[in-house]
């Protein structure tokens, strides 16, 4: 092949939507917006919600609603009634379906997500719009995202109807001459991301294995933590091996105890499978409404929430059941 | 003397898939169900030494058994792994050429492997059912250097076309079809299991091609259920039946709580080597 310059050609091409990378509209956004002093961030869920997720937002959170996922978020962006959202659902939970039955979402990105009425129902009715890709795929979009190029080259994805159905593009690799995907940077509005322990500024500790809660936060222009435990800064700056996402990073820092609940923190609680069970059967039986009105809107926060439709008590056995923490906080 | 012998269609889905582990390799999956049961079962029984990572970044973990419930959401899953890193991490390792095997379960496949986990029945936009989408079995199936796909015997599952092609396999069949869709050389399909049948590709055509067929069935049963026409190996084998322990280890200490083992009944007789199917077993029941 001649080293003249010229047009890398594209081979192929999806036909499916997406967000449109921008990484320099995103330093611009830094630059302008994330403050690098540093500044108590805590808030309620209610400030943090109401502040940084709008209408119309891309949303992307990790890891899910059944382990270390932000469900207390989720339910406080269902409660203020946010609309038109378009979703990251990479090795999602029932997340997708709880934010779908709150008529909160317009588009998801597909990597894996739980199916049932709700999302049948919702895309038969043309409600929700859905774009293909994978969970690998989508947690590399926010890999470029998070490093500041518009795209990066990827050898999965291409030959299939998920590439069809993607914004990927096959290309001729200017170096080697072999056919290669592209797939376009993921710079999401606002990243939920339910942390193990952070300090007032943000400074983030995640444990256990995770699915891309860094790439996750520093892809996105604006990162509200959730966080099972409040700690000192000196406590992050003896031990600064552990911390895995920046103060910097951080527009929100929300104290949530049982912030996955109904899911698994690891090291912490266990899923309250009953709960999820609850769930399964309100939407197999159409009774997501029902299902909403008891844990979302009857109540004004997580906080009532875990007082007066979990209890002390099952709190407690949540936590004393989960005995194994090795790893995690031994 | 005529010994009664019972089972589950993924019982024997998830035993013939474990036969097939080389000890002291490494393999991928996806977060749970049959692959990872299979992956287990071998394990207990022949090869404690393979390792496996999954999608959510834990590399080699030591399962306790038997298993935990809610295998997804227990933290108990990721115990004593070596790392516990993240999803782009394990692609990475995958993508470098350390993984030998991906195991995955399909709900439709065709002639050349390639299968789907989207959707079936309808248009990509009006789906009459749509399931999660590829999660990550498109990267496991393009990146690892083998791939074992796990799926049930039916004529609406081994497909002549796909409603949607979520994972590839040898794509269109052709030679370097899948270096041209930008997918690493080398790689793809392996084998295919289902609870009567086993199959390969040929190396010349890609074509998918039978192999080994249970011994209470044929090779004109398991080609009645398929939609298109496989190659048949001149000289077929015989897929011995789970054994007692095999079942044993499965039902005790892999899947205790059996939600992912359970499925169709399949009941057999067998009478000095011979094995017949019948509707009720005689003796041992479920």
């Amino acid at each position: 092949m001649a080293n003249t310059p010229g047009a890398i050609r594209i081979l192929d091409e999806g036909a499916g939507a997406f967000r449109p990378p921008d990484p320099d509209g995103s330093r611009a956004f830094v630059r302008e917006h994330k403050t690098r002093k540093l500044v108590d961030k805590r808030m309620t869920e209610q400030e943090a919600v109401s502040r940084f997720v709008f209408d119309g937002a891309y949303v992307s959170y990790d890891t899910n609603t059944w382990r270390r996922g932000p469900s207390s978020l989720m339910r406080e962006i269902i409660r203020q009634k946010r609309r038109d959202l378009w979703i990251a659902a990479k090795f999602n939970a029932h997340d997708a379906t709880l934010l779908t039955a709150g008529g909160c979402v317009s588009k998801i990105d597909v990597g894996w997500m739980e199916v049932g009425r709700v999302i049948t129902e919702a895309m038969q009715a043309g409600r929700v719009k859905l774009y293909e890709w994978t969970n690998g795929a989508l947690a590399y979009r926010h890999l470029a995202g998070a490093l500041g190029v518009p795209f990066l080259p990827l050898r999965y994805v291409g030959g299939t109807d998920v590439f069809r159905q993607s914004g990927a593009k096959l290309i001729e690799d200017p170096y080697t001459g072999a056919a290669v995907c592209l797939v376009p940077a993921l710079n999401p509005d606002v990243a939920l991301i339910h942390v193990n322990q952070c300090d007032i500024y943000g400074n983030a500790r995640v444990f256990g294995p995770g699915l891309a809660p860094v790439e996750t936060a520093m892809a996105s222009k604006r990162v509200i933590l959730s966080t099972e435990e409040i700690i000192d800064t000196e406590e992050i700056r003896k031990h600064p091996a552990q911390t895995k996402i920046p103060y910097y990073a951080v527009d929100a820092v929300v104290y949530a105890p049982f912030g996955c609940y109904p899911g698994t923190v690891p090291g912490l609680y266990r899923a309250d499978l009953p709960h999820l069970m609850e769930f399964g059967v309100a939407q197999a039986q159409g009774k997501m409404d029902e299902y909403l009105e008891k844990w979302v809107f009857s109540v004004a926060s997580h906080t009532e929430m875990l007082e007066k439709r979990v209890g002390l008590a099952k709190l407690d056995q949540l936590r004393a059941e989960e005995t194994h923490t090795e790893g995690y906080y031994t | 003397m005529t010994t009664a012998l019972a089972f589950t269609d993924n019982e024997a889905t998830i035993t013939y898939t474990s036969r097939l582990m080389e000890e002291d390799r490494l393999y991928f999956v996806a977060i749970g169900g049959p692959p990872l049961l299979a992956i287990l079962l071998s394990k207990q029984l022949r090869t404690p030494a393979i390792a496996y990572v999954v999608e959510d970044g834990t590399i080699a973990p030591e399962m306790p058994m038997p298993t935990p419930p809610f295998m997804i959401g227990a933290g108990l899953a990721s115990r004593r792994a070596v790392a516990w890193t993240d999803m782009n991490t394990v692609d990475f390792h995958a993508g470098l050429g350390y993984i030998d095997y991906g195991v995955l379960a399909a709900v439709q496949v065709d002639e050349f492997g390639n299968f789907n986990s989207t959707f079936t029945g309808g248009e990509f936009d009006r789906p009459q059912r749509r399931f999660g989408g590829p999660g990550g079995a498109n990267e496991i199936a393009s990146l690892c250097w083998r791939t074992v796909l796990m799926t049930r015997l039916q004529k609406r599952k081994f497909v002549r076309k796909l409603d949607f092609m979520s994972s590839p396999g040898f794509l269109d069949g052709s030679p370097g079809a899948r270096q041209r869709a930008g997918l690493p050389p080398d790689t793809g399909p392996w084998r295919v299991v289902t609870e009567r049948a086993m199959f390969d590709f040929d190396e010349a055509t890609r074509r998918m091609q039978l192999i080994a067929v249970a011994p209470w069935s044929s090779v004109d049963e398991v080609l009645a259920d398929m939609e298109f026409e496989p190659l048949v190996l001149r000289d077929l084998a015989v897929l011995d039946p789970p054994s007692e322990d095999e079942l044993a280890v499965l039902r005790t200490q892999v899947d205790p709580t059996g939600r992912t083992i359970a499925g169709e009944w399949i009941m057999l007789e067998e009478t000095g080597g011979t094995f017949r199917r019948v509707r009720e077993a005689s003796g041992a029941k479920p």
